[in-house]
């Protein structure tokens, strides 16, 4: 889970922040272009000298070894110097081959063997062979590693075991290597999938010759070995990390950067100000100020898309009166979504009823939570609370943001309105926050939950009963036997199904009330070519370019026809702007921003 | 004298002793620990984590363990930043932090000494009251609010200076500006009141009346005593500059080490944090030492027991 990056909005970076904004916001800023009808774009647009790709990365990496990774900036590093079997399509995230050159899979879906590409070598010469990803992902495994993430290899037979200290064999896990390019992974259920979750930084092989020999500190520059596209050269805390291009990498000859300088920068006006003063050609989703995005709607350098993320409210059931049912219905019901995206976040996100995000293929979601006052009133007079008469004072926590609180006050006044109960807000800084949610210290807490993979089931599966994510204390064993059945299903339509009557399940009973939809917000210089929005904000880097030719006022025309690189030229020009996300339509927001807070709780969770 | 700086010296150690202490306990009253995180960690996990730092012994052995740590000036693995001891945190992030706060204390000198003596030689005037002024401004206006407006004056507006990172001569003129500021204001009115003091004293008339030139009284009379308040304030000043920047380097993200102090008790970085306060405390000592060796040279009157 991207859940780490620590973004931290302190409150004097927002007093700094709304500073800025009578002066330095967007609108107020000079276009670079504005003869009329040529494309308008937010700050200097002249390209760097060279093949070189200078982006914010972000909050600090706690650590850039994929084993541990879980927060975006340190997983984007990862994946810049490593490559798993299979990578991601930057536009579509449909799974191409990577150090593996194809693979098959059983009949019944529970074998797949994969035949990596004759050669690989790692970016100090020494070869890299099908062992290699078998002792990565056993280290990932080993509960001495202590990988956040290792649930992620949960797939694998034996693996849950073996991470949990059950059993202490490796050879149980279902991983096998016959020969030096052949791989052979057993699965403890069908994972349709696997190549997804193959792409995720944890599932990355790395190089156990320097990890073997310099301990926790190989991901160090000068220690770090790699496969990937590009090498480490540089690491400077709270400043940045330079990448080089690796010319051992397999694909090396397609790689068109020569390094990469992505800085460490985790103010979002800071952020911003080096994006539109040129210092840097590509200013990440997260680090957009959200006062700025109304004046940047209309620049040609701005992109938006659904991000698979939701923020929502969750109740503690077991506390009193959220042991029933019927009163969770009533809080869900009195919250009126489309009044908080309008009102509130002027229809910057999309409102959302339901736990899992947009755009799975042939997922057969649950008709969302709506709006409905009279039926609230009467669910919670079902409870025995009518016109909220001797209902106790219920408490909405959550963590310092400006966001959080406007969100929280809304539906104070919903509740209180609607339902005549009364609700007082809680707010906390972010390390209590999560110790008072995952010790059941709250009544109702705002959260949120970024998908890892395309998949229902990687939001669905938090509420399962007793998962460490669940922190509600909801249990339900018809859920939890449908998620089961799901897990054992081999057939992916029907699979989705019994996710959909899980989330339906989950919808009518459960203790969550969603709120709204996540979007990535993100800036790219228009010279910058190869990056794409998508749902997960994924972007392989050795599939960026500079564009040299670019002028303001061509486009994208001249540059298509002369150099498409070979993700573009497999899906043929499009605008970049708007990407449907796997074939289905964009949320219906028109590109809908995230918020600066957003960019705490999505990188971090916290806001 | 050398008595004195010994004396001072051994005078550290129960100081910082008492600071670790408060430190490590108040850091583990807070809730929660450093390995909480929005996805929960499975079991094995945590306790393969508690036993690595250390973290499943008693308290009690877990603050001895602490405190020979530190006496050895090791303070173990930052929490949050695994691949990094402490010690390396802080001497990377120290020469910036160092280096910043450097400029910016010899900008407030070298401005707010000049300002202030105008200002007393010429008080009451108009000068005086434009000087005032602008030292009321400088304290009044905040980091957050003055960086950000300088970025936009001469990075967004006049494309001058570059609006952040910390590379080449040319990054370092807005966050120095920014943090020197507020500390030009407060020398200069130190260094004016300083001086009101200093000329009413009868040397100085003594001085006048010998017919020395009002720049000789002023300057080589006058002014050595007139910056002992100066002086005084220069230790806590040069620590709070030095160790303090985090809203500059913040806005200008500045690699130093200012940041760690408020981020590390975020993050419940135990070890990231015991390490910061205890280097700032030793720091504030030293310089502390130092003010009060300057006051004795500066002023004869001073005796050093």
């Amino acid at each position: 889970m991207l859940s780490c990056g620590m973004r931290r909005s302190l409150p004097w970076a927002e007093l700094a922040l709304a500073a800025l904004l009578a002066g330095c916001a967007p609108g107020g800023g000079r276009p670079v272009q504005s003869a009329a009808g040529a494309p308008r774009y937010f700050g200097s647009v002249r390209p760097p000298r060279g093949d070189v790709l200078r982006f914010n990365n972000g909050a600090e990496p706690e650590t850039i070894d994929p084993a541990l990774v879980s927060g975006q900036p340190d997983g984007r590093l990862a994946r810049a110097l490593f490559e798993g079997l299979a990578t991601s399509d930057p536009r579509t995230l449909e799974p191409h081959p990577g150090q593996a050159a194809r693979w098959e899979t059983s009949a019944d879906g529970l074998t797949w063997t994969f035949h990596l590409r004759p050669g690989l070598v790692w970016s100090d010469g020494v070869p890299l062979t099908a062992l290699d990803f078998v002792w990565s992902w056993l280290r990932v495994l080993s509960p001495a590693t202590a990988a956040r993430n290792a649930g992620l290899l949960y797939a694998i037979a034996g693996a849950e075991g073996f991470n949990r200290g059950a059993v202490t064999d490796p050879s149980h896990v279902g991983l096998a290597a016959p020969d030096d390019t052949t791989l052979v992974v057993r699965l403890a259920s069908p994972v349709p999938y696997l190549l997804q979750l193959a792409a995720y930084p944890t599932w990355l092989p790395v190089p156990r010759h320097a990890v073997e020999r310099w301990g926790a500190r190989w991901t160090r520059p000068g220690h770090l070995v790699s496969n990937g596209a590009f090498v480490l050269e540089r690491w400077r805390q709270n400043d940045r990390f330079e990448l080089v291009r690796n010319p051992r990498y397999r694909g090396a000859a397609r790689v068109r950067l020569d390094r990469i300088v992505a800085y460490s920068v985790d103010d979002l006006s800071t952020s911003s100000n080096l994006y539109q003063s040129g210092r840097i050609d590509w200013n990440t989703s997260g680090y957009v100020p959200s006062p700025f995005v109304p004046h940047l709607r209309d620049k040609a350098d701005f992109r938006s898309a659904p991000f698979q993320a939701v923020y929502f409210y969750s109740m503690n059931v077991t506390r009193r009166p959220f042991d029933d049912v019927r009163v969770r219905r009533a809080l869900n019901l009195a919250v009126d979504r489309e009044a908080i995206a309008r009102d509130l976040l002027k229809g910057t996100r999309a409102p959302w009823g339901r736990l899992t995000p947009q755009g799975y293929p042939g997922y057969p979601a649950p008709p969302p939570l709506g709006h409905d006052p009279a039926r609230a009133r009467e669910a919670l007079a079902q409870a025995g609370f009518p016109g909220g008469r001797g209902f106790p004072r219920i408490s909405i926590l959550f963590s310092t943001s400006e966001d959080h609180r406007r969100i929280a006050e809304a539906v104070q006044a919903m509740w209180t309105k609607e339902l005549g109960i009364p609700v007082e807000l809680r707010n906390m800084e972010w390390g209590s926050t999560l110790q008072a949610m995952t010790t059941l210290q709250y009544d109702v807490a705002r959260r949120s939950w970024i998908g890892d993979y395309l998949d229902p089931g990687t939001f669905l599966e938090i509420m399962r009963g007793g998962d460490g994510n669940n922190r509600t204390g909801w249990s339900d064993a018809r859920y939890d036997r449908l998620l089961l059945a799901a897990r054992g299903e081999a057939d992916p339509a029907a699979r989705l199904r019994l996710l959909g009557r899980a989330e339906a399940l989950l919808l009518a009973d459960g203790p969550v009330i969603p709120i709204y939809h996540y979007s990535t917000v993100e800036l790219v210089k228009p010279y910058v070519r190869g990056i794409w929005s998508n749902a997960l904000d994924t972007h392989p880097l050795e599939e960026v370019w500079i564009d040299h030719a670019w002028r303001p006022g061509t486009e994208r025309r001249a540059a298509e026809l002369t150099a498409m690189p070979a993700a573009e030229r497999r899906h043929g020009p499009m605008s970049e702007r708007m990407v449907p996300l796997l074939g289905h339509r964009a949320m219906q927001a028109p590109r809908p921003p995230a918020p600066a807070a957003d960019a705490a709780s999505r990188w971090a969770h916290r806001p | 004298m050398t008595r004195y700086v010994v004396r001072r010296l051994l005078l550290f150690l129960p100081t910082l002793w008492v600071i670790a202490t408060l430190t490590f306990f108040l850091m583990r009253l807070a809730p929660g620990g450093p390995f909480n995180a929005e996805r929960e960690i499975p079991q094995a996990a945590r306790a393969a984590l508690a036993q690595r730092y250390g973290l499943d012994r008693p308290l009690a052995v877990q603050y001895l363990t602490f405190i020979a740590g530190a006496a050895r000036l090791d303070f173990g693995p930052s929490y949050k930043f695994p691949t990094r001891q402490v010690r390396e945190i802080i001497l990377e992030g120290f020469p910036v932090s160092a280096e910043l706060g450097g400029w910016a204390l010899l900008v407030a000198l070298l401005a707010g000494i000049p300002l202030g003596i105008i200002a007393a030689q010429r008080r009451n005037t108009a000068a005086d009251t434009a000087v005032m002024a602008v030292a009321l401004a400088g304290v009044s206006v905040p980091g957050f609010v003055l960086g950000p407006l300088l970025v936009l004056a001469f990075s967004l507006g006049l494309p001058w200076l570059p609006p952040a990172l910390w590379e080449g001569p040319q990054s370092r003129v807005l966050p120095v500006l920014t943090l020197a500021a507020a500390y030009v204001a407060y020398v200069a009115r130190l260094t004016r009141a300083g001086m009101l003091e200093v000329l009413r004293q009868d040397f100085i008339r003594t001085a006048r009346a010998k017919g020395l030139p009002e720049r000789v009284v002023v300057l080589k009379h006058a002014l050595r005593l007139g910056l002992l308040p100066v002086l005084s304030y220069l230790g806590p000043a040069a620590a709070a500059i030095i160790m303090g920047s985090l809203v500059v380097e913040q806005v200008f993200a500045v690699p130093g080490l200012g940041r760690y102090l408020v981020q590390g008790a975020f993050n419940r970085d135990y070890t990231l944090v015991m390490g910061v306060v205890l280097f700032y405390a030793a720091f504030l000592m030293a310089l502390n030492l130092l003010v009060d060796l300057a006051y004795a040279w500066l002023d004869p009157r001073v005796e050093l027991k």
